[in-house]
């Protein structure tokens, strides 16, 4: 039953275009702009879940892994021709090195200590790119950024896009379920709820962190390159540090820690602004008003609330 | 050759001397207990032994091999299991998975097998959750295997806390404080488990503040003050010792 | 030789500013254990506060520094009793995201009322030359220099005589023996709120006629006074002091003779330097292995 309404789901959101172009004709070019971000951001969401939801750490780097690998990519692209094949998988490994040699330091910090310090990597490393205009073309951007070509396939209409990108978050969810069920996922969650109880339980509470800190942060890096290929301009103001603002807005609206959840954090957030056409600075202001109210009030997000008032309903006399 | 063995271990914090210069020594198959007034340095040793406290002088050896500074992971994997005094489980894991975890490390697969979901993992959980289910009816918690542990009494996380430290069968198991804020009901069950344990032959070092589950289950005592070891001998003896008298009611 | 001193000045002109935002970030830690993120935007709209109060309405400027420092400890009051309170008894994360959002409302509420154009408030004494010994500096930063001093040795009095101040510097210590004993952990902490927004607003009286203010200008300086406060040692506020020196000095130092892009990067830098050979901090004291 479950595999049927996966497959119909799976042919609807592969049919999406065509429905698109004949329900909204006129429309076509924004609705599918919009949800090819909307997958995008769906899958770096869920990279960012995997550090700071499955595994309790509180990164704020990632901007700066999704900016290296959009820079690296892109400056393959247009400055060593490099074909997509090859500066896709060179986005993923320089974001996922980074991730390991920034990890080592920052991981012997603690809690709000480690927040900071990534903060201050994310920003350094903004400044990085704004200033090495040499390497980076600082403000100027670094433009003509190639589209993909992968053998056969050019991907350059919207449509084709839009499939890379359900592609992308397609694969990111598997590896996300892969990673955060069974015991790879009870090792990440012992680390997260209970540290040394997790190390009484042989568990080797770094190992698992950066585990999930690389990996996050070299899926980031990935879906950075995609980013910049889509675009096709890559500028400093990618890697600001509100971007980790914006991912922290969708963990939190949809549900940490959950599959569903952060999928569905990622929608209402890029699509709903988009609907409402807000000015950018307004945007950032409701933005942090809503993460205030949202992690005080609900921390487990809309996941939270929907799983609670479900548990009402199944038990309506409180027993 | 000794199970288990402390030379001259020392911790400082700021000017206070925790533990001084302690000298243990436990064989295999033994039950001892280590008592001794509040403050008098149990649970720092015990974290320090255990790895997750950095002792400032002094070795740790267990069957024989140095682990003096060995990390708190590596420890338990050598076969060290414990308990917290603060009771520990996870609490967003069911009673069941709690158990698993502790066993997992002890069934190590390459990274990919493990995405994959090969047959040898799925095998290896087998046999994880039949242990785990043995050791949760040998505690009385069968029933409750699928409840988040976060759901449970206290009673109950502590005999979960409990068969969770015994689930990779380690040699050593060194609980801290297991009938601390228990009804009695749950002290008697605690004993028979420790006994049970012990039967089975595995070594138990425990600290403890109730005397009577002390005397009536211990084969040694050891008795620390002040961060020293004052006495030690069997229960009988140590309770009649004047420097352990004094310990207790002296100041 | 002459070369090196007027970086050096400027470093100490820094330093004050990141040693003051600094204490102000270490108290709250050391009182309440949490990070405030939004520390870097009491320093923001404390220098809008003065600009407004010496730029628009033309107070004199003690006046106008008093104003700015009496309206951010003002804000930290509020901010304490809002924020702060209701997310103290939470886990770490919900308090980090939570001055996390605010630091991010903040700052964009400040670009929608004040505009993106950095402000300028120059006043006599930033005009001013002062010449010491073929030196010339601001007559600014010899009083943004000589009110640190005051300042942290006002401070000092005020933990080691004042009652307040004494209760501040115990509950930092322990915390929960400062409950039984009777002390207002309360007040304690609605009174360090007030105090450290008020340094910062104080600091940004100081030096907004030397330097731009700006919306932004808050994140920077949240991660400078913080790496202070790591590179000393959490919890040893002299410690973040004379690291928040120590900064000041190596980011004026590499402005001038390494690359003026990258300076902000510095206090990155050494906190990262510092953390790999002395995870405690210069002063700070090691537990667990």
């Amino acid at each position: 039953m479950r595999a049927l309404r996966w497959s119909f789901g799976g042919v609807f959101l592969v049919a999406v275009p065509w429905i698109v172009a004949a329900v909204a004709p006129g429309q076509q070019r924004y609705i599918l702009h919009v949800l090819i971000f909307t997958a995008l951001y769906g899958a770096l969401a869920l990279s960012y879940d995997l550090v700071v939801g499955h595994v309790g750490s509180l990164s704020l780097a990632h901007p700066a892994f999704f900016g290296i690998g959009a820079y690296t990519a892109a400056l393959l692209g247009t400055e060593a021709r490099w074909p997509f094949a090859a500066a896709l998988p060179a986005g993923i490994a320089a974001a996922g090195l980074m991730a390991l040699a920034v990890g080592v330091p920052m991981f012997r910090l603690t809690e709000h200590s480690f927040a900071m310090g990534t903060l201050g990597f994310a920003l350094v490393t903004q400044i990085v790119a704004t200033n090495w205009v040499e390497f980076t073309r600082g403000p100027l951007c670094v433009t003509g950024i190639p589209k993909p070509e992968l053998g056969p396939l050019r991907i350059v209409t919207l449509p084709a896009f839009y499939w890379m990108g359900l592609t992308a978050v397609g694969l990111v969810g598997l590896l996300y379920h892969g990673l955060t069920t069974a015991r790879l996922g009870r090792a990440f969650h012992a680390v997260r709820d209970n540290e040394m109880l997790a190390s009484a339980a042989s568990i080797h509470p770094l190992k698992y962190r950066m585990l999930a800190f690389v990996i996050g942060g070299a899926v980031a890096g990935g879906v950075g390159t995609l980013f910049a290929s889509y675009v096709g301009v890559l500028c400093p103001t990618e890697l600001a540090v509100s971007l980790s603002v914006n991912l922290l807005v969708m963990l939190f609206l949809g549900g940490v820690g959950s599959l569903r959840g952060v999928v569905v954090g990622a929608v209402a957030f890029t699509a709903l602004p988009e609907i409402l056409r807000m000015a950018p600075t307004w945007r950032m202001v409701i933005y942090g008003l809503l993460l205030l109210l949202i992690v005080i009030r609900a921390p487990d997000g809309l996941e939270g609330v929907i799983r609670r008032r479900s548990a009402a309903w199944r038990q309506p006399s409180g027993g | 050759m000794a199970l288990f063995e402390t030379r001259g271990l020392t911790k400082r914090f700021l000017g206070v001397t925790a533990v001084d210069a302690v000298d243990l020594r436990i064989e295999a198959g033994e039950l001892v207990s280590l008592i001794g007034p509040n403050g008098s340095g149990k649970t720092t040793l015990f974290n320090c032994v255990t790895g997750y406290l950095a002792s400032d002088a002094g070795r740790v050896f267990f069957h024989d091999r140095d682990v003096t500074g060995v990390p708190a992971h590596r420890i338990a994997r050598l076969g060290v299991g414990r308990t917290f005094q603060l009771v520990s489980v996870f609490p967003r894991l069911s009673a069941l998975e709690n158990l698993l975890t502790f066993l997992q490390q002890h069934q190590e697969e390459g990274v990919l097998a493990r995405l994959v979901r090969a047959p040898r993992v799925r095998r290896y959980e087998a046999v994880a959750v039949e242990r785990a289910m043995m050791l949760l009816d040998s505690v009385g918690l069968a029933a409750r295997a699928a409840a988040p542990a976060g759901s449970l009494s206290y009673g109950q996380r502590k005999l979960l806390a409990f068969a969770a430290a015994l689930m990779p069968d380690p040699e050593l198991v060194l609980l801290d404080e297991p009938a601390a804020a228990v009804n009695p009901t749950m002290i008697n069950q605690m004993k028979e488990q420790i006994r049970a344990l012990h039967r089975r032959g595995k070594t138990v070092l425990l600290v403890e503040h109730n005397m009577d589950v002390v005397m009536d289950i211990s084969q040694r005592v050891i008795v620390l003050d002040h961060g020293q070891k004052i006495a030690e001998g069997s229960p009988a003896a140590v309770r009649r010792d004047p420097k352990v008298i004094e310990a207790y009611f002296g100041r | 030789m002459g070369d090196l001193v007027e970086p050096l000045v400027h470093g100490l002109t820094l330093g004050s500013l990141y040693a003051m935002v600094a204490t102000g970030l270490a108290l709250m830690f050391g009182v309440v254990r949490l990070i405030n993120f939004a520390h870097g935007e009491f320093y923001m709209l404390g220098g809008y506060a003065f600009w407004y109060a010496y730029g628009e309405l033309g107070l004199p400027y003690p006046v106008a520094a008093l104003v700015a420092t009496a309206a951010m400890g003002a804000f930290g009051l509020v901010y304490e009793r809002s924020v702060i309170r209701t997310i103290l008894p939470r886990t770490w994360h919900v308090q980090l995201i939570a001055t996390l959002a605010t630091s991010i409302t903040l700052t964009n509420l400040a670009i929608l009322v004040f505009g993106t154009q950095p402000k300028e408030v120059p006043t006599t004494l930033s005009s001013a030359i002062l010449e010491v010994g073929g030196v010339r500096m601001a007559w600014q930063r010899l009083v943004v220099l000589v009110a640190a001093v005051v300042i942290f040795a006002g401070l000092e009095w005020f933990v080691t005589r004042a009652k307040l101040g004494k209760a501040m510097r115990a509950m930092s210590q322990n915390r929960e023996a400062c409950a039984v004993v009777g002390v207002d952990v309360q007040r304690v902490a609605l009174a360090t709120f007030g105090l450290s927004a008020a340094l910062a607003g104080g600091a940004a009286a100081l030096v907004s006629p030397l330097f731009n203010i700006f919306p932004d200008v808050g994140a920077l300086l949240t991660l400078k006074a913080f790496a202070a406060v790591i590179v000393g040692g959490l919890g040893f506020v002299k410690g973040a002091i004379a690291a928040a020196f120590l900064i000041g000095v190596a980011e004026s130092l590499a402005a001038g003779y390494l690359s003026y892009a990258y300076k902000d990067a510095i206090a990155f830098v050494v906190m990262v330097a510092v953390l790999l050979v002395r995870p405690q901090g210069l002063f700070g004291r090691r537990i667990g292995i």
